[in-house]
């Protein structure tokens, strides 16, 4: 097939600041914009406008609780977000096989 | 291993002349990657990988031509766009003769400049001295805890 990837997803999770965000959002749970900007070197604003990033690939859900908003990571996503990762290696690893299969074939009916 | 691109070495027990054809010849990526493929092997074509009928259809922009060396091309780039410098994954065949066989090296570069940065997360993925492989394992031992919606 050709190449599986979702630029929204991927680009989501390129960023280190949004990566290390679901990393505090796995380890916690849940989180506020403010709680996260507690445990980061960016404002809550700066916190928010990468959730919403995450949001929008789905890799969180955000639920209204008061003024704020509590976010938790949506473990569905995620997974297919890590296993599109290492389908990109994977699927290359297999090409390279077969190539070397292909041109072994054609090297041995040479000198056959 | 650089950022932002995707490495690999094969070893191939087959002369340079035969490994080059292989990977650059259309009648053999029908044979090891897509059900169909077209273009001339040409500096600047554009061509096309199809699988199934026609349910995918990849545009190529062939690269580099040089037998039996090096051969290259670009791909992935956004829809309804010929694949050009800036816009695509750039594909880089490398073959060096070794013994009686080819060394074969693959790269494919161009994440950084799509924005995804794949390669960097698929390799910070695979090594597990860095933290991004740690997802997994920490969502499966953190999953229970998250209160439900």
């Amino acid at each position: 097939m050709t190449v599986a990837v979702d630029d929204e997803l991927w680009s989501a999770i390129g960023d280190p600041i949004r990566r290390r965000l679901l990393d505090l959002l796995l380890a916690e749970g849940v989180g506020t914009p403010t709680s996260l900007s507690d445990r980061l070197p960016i404002s809550r604003q700066a916190v928010t406008k990468h959730l919403g990033v995450l949001d929008r690939a789905g890799l969180v859900h955000a639920t209204p609780i008061g003024r704020e908003r509590r976010y938790e990571v949506d473990e569905a996503q995620l997974t297919r977000a890590v296993r599109q990762l290492n389908e990109v290696g994977r699927t290359w690893d297999a090409r390279l096989n077969r190539i070397k299969g292909i041109a072994e074939q054609i090297q041995r009916q040479k000198h056959a | 291993m650089e950022f932002g691109k995707l490495e690999r070495e094969i070893r191939i027990d087959a002369v340079p002349e035969i490994v080059f054809d292989v990977v650059s010849r259309p009648e053999h990526i029908k044979r090891w990657w897509s059900d169909d493929a077209s273009f001339e092997p040409v500096p600047g074509a554009a061509g096309e990988l199809v699988w199934g009928d026609r349910a995918a259809v990849e545009p190529i922009t062939v690269v580099d031509v040089d037998p039996p060396r090096r051969f290259a091309f670009r791909w992935v780039a956004p829809e309804g766009r010929l694949p050009d410098a800036g816009n695509s994954l750039l594909v880089t065949f490398e073959l060096e003769p070794s013994g009686d066989g080819t060394i074969l090296r693959l790269t494919e570069s161009g994440w950084r400049e799509k924005g995804w940065e794949a390669a960097v997360l698929e390799e910070a993925f695979r090594d597990h001295e860095r933290g991004w492989d740690g997802f997994l394992p920490r969502l499966q031992g953190y999953a229970p805890s998250v209160v439900p919606r």
